[in-house]
């Protein structure tokens, strides 16, 4: 399969800071896959310099084989929807619309109309009197119906309700069926996105440290609970992720690693439980430990 | 069809900044003057400087377009450069259609006696020596002057921000200091004002493209350099 993203090295400073930091990956065309971090750990400037909108500190990046910066050809084939997308603010729904029908070549307007629909969306509601709802309403609806081969959604759903969520999801994994191109997704809401995922890449301070295949990601780590002494006894030479505090003498503990015939064995006779750890709490282990959790949970 | 061409479409959607409130200004401003014409029945004639706001508000249009458009066009994969020509194209059609519509009311204002009231709001002694073709090319190289100039400052605050803008204006300020103390202490304010009052309206304008011709190419760099 080709690549549709093939970076190397990818380098973004400003100054003393450091956005991105050496960050390397790349992504097979037709792939459904997530970008997913805490906030300013650098995402969104990685998806900027995917579209050439800003330019790397140093390092390698190629989009179709390209280079993307000004490059009519490349830049045709993406579509990027991001949460701080500005639009003119006196032009209607439609005129938005409009402009993304002559700019996208794959751009479907019976879909589109559909979308509009589906979203509940004023079409001569002007862009200033939208709420950041319906904002968000008007990139989903353009990141899907402009069938772009790489389609990028960045947070796209700020101020959506979960029905609308899932009217997104829906639409996505349905014209993904129909049309298949590579997506790329960035959220904080792993817990709903993460079936879809077919690959996950999890930035944290600029530097990549997770790139997985979904499936893999799901069985990599475990939970165990139970008395914190026995639980202080299981982990022993265990790789654990999360630091565990007990609670009225229980405790749970999170190790990177799928859980062996011998550890099952183990477990029980420790009297511990063992369960399956999902993809955002993993995250959220690897990135930041217990304080956000209670963020990613609250988003 | 062509992105530039596209982009240009786009621009003609924001009809009220580029058709309608130019003129609502400029006609407004007209109105005034005429309804003053009336009241004094026309007696004395009237000149006024009422044309100067269409000038204006180009200027301003050309600084504010950059920043509602640039980041919509970028966002939706449009090339920096075809968002350039794109919007240079705009402001060469839309200068050129103010150019012949102010040739209108010109005509119109001559042939009906300064609307009846001695009103000269459309054509001026000096501005409108010239032949029409000279009147036709002051106009459009006047309001191409307005837009690019907006366009190239509004250009260097989107690639370097306040920080930008405060050292071309300073670097401006100095300049103009400087110009005007050499003058004065050479004694060339006559010989300037001499030069200046030698030539006609329309040569003067002509003396502007090169000034035209800088603000096309600085903008034209900066916004290949500029990110979102």
């Amino acid at each position: 399969m080709s690549k549709v993203v093939d970076i190397h090295n990818l380098t973004k400073s400003y100054g003393k800071d450091i956005a991105v930091k050496d960050v390397s990956f790349s992504i097979e065309s037709n792939k459904i896959c997530g970008l997913l971090g805490r906030n300013g750990a650098g995402k969104t400037t990685i998806m900027h310099m995917i579209t050439a909108q800003l330019f790397p500190t140093s390092g390698d990046l190629k989009i179709f084989d390209e280079r993307p910066y000004e490059n009519r050809d490349v830049l045709n084939k993406i579509c990027f929807i991001k949460e701080s997308q500005k639009y003119p603010p006196n032009f209607c729904v439609h005129d938005v619309l409009e402009v993304a029908a002559t700019l996208f070549p794959n751009w479907d307007q019976r879909f589109a109309k559909r979308l509009l629909k589906d979203f509940n969306l004023p079409r001569k509601r002007r862009i200033k009197k939208l709420s950041r709802g319906m904002l968000s309403s008007v990139g989903i609806i353009i990141g899907l119906a402009s069938r772009a081969p790489l389609t990028i959604f960045d947070e796209p759903y700020l101020g959506l309700d979960a029905v609308a969520r899932n009217l997104f999801y829906n639409h996505l994994i349905e014209d993904y069926a129909d049309h298949p191109r590579t997506i790329l997704l960035s959220t904080h809401l792993i817990d709903e996105v993460s079936k879809i995922l077919e690959q996950v890449m999890v930035i944290d301070k600029g530097e990549l440290i997770i790139n997985e295949e979904a499936d893999s990601l799901r069985g990599s780590a475990y939970a165990v609970a139970g008395l914190a002494t026995k639980v202080d006894a299981f982990i022993q030479g265990k790789k654990v992720i999360n630091k565990p505090h007990s609670l009225g003498g229980f405790t749970s503990a999170v190790i990177m690693d799928t859980p062996k015939f011998e550890d099952r064995k183990q477990a029980d006779l420790l009297g511990l439980n063992i369960t399956s750890v999902s993809i955002q709490e993993l995250i959220v282990h690897l990135t930041g430990g217990n304080s956000q959790g209670k963020a990613v949970e609250l988003q | 069809m062509n992105p530039a061409i596209n982009v240009m479409k786009m621009h003609f959607k924001e009809k009220w900044s580029w058709f309608f409130a130019p003129w609502i200004i400029l006609l407004s401003s007209f109105l005034i003057n005429l309804f003053v014409g009336y009241l004094t029945s026309g007696d004395e004639p009237i000149y006024t400087g009422g044309l100067c706001s269409i000038f204006a508000y180009m200027l301003v249009l050309g600084i504010v377009t950059l920043t509602h458009m640039f980041h919509f066009a970028i966002g939706l994969s449009v090339r920096r450069n075809d968002f350039y020509l794109g919007t240079s194209g705009m402001f060469f059609v839309v200068s050129a259609g103010i150019a012949v519509l102010l040739l209108l009311f010109a005509f119109f204002e001559t042939t009906s006696g300064g609307w009846g009231v001695q009103l000269h709001f459309f054509h001026l002694p000096y501005l409108n020596d010239g032949s029409l073709i000279e009147q036709f090319l002051l106009y459009f190289v006047a309001m191409l002057n307005m837009f690019f100039l907006g366009f190239m400052v509004s250009s260097i605050y989107q690639r370097f921000g306040q920080y930008g803008l405060f050292v071309f204006f300073g670097a401006l300020l100095v300049l103009f200091s400087c110009g005007t103390f050499l003058c004065t202490y050479y004694g060339w304010w006559m010989d300037v004002f001499h030069w200046i009052g030698q030539h006609t309206a329309f040569g003067l304008s002509m003396w502007t493209l090169p000034f035209l011709v800088i603000y096309i190419i600085v903008s034209y760099l900066f916004i290949r350099r500029t990110t979102v």
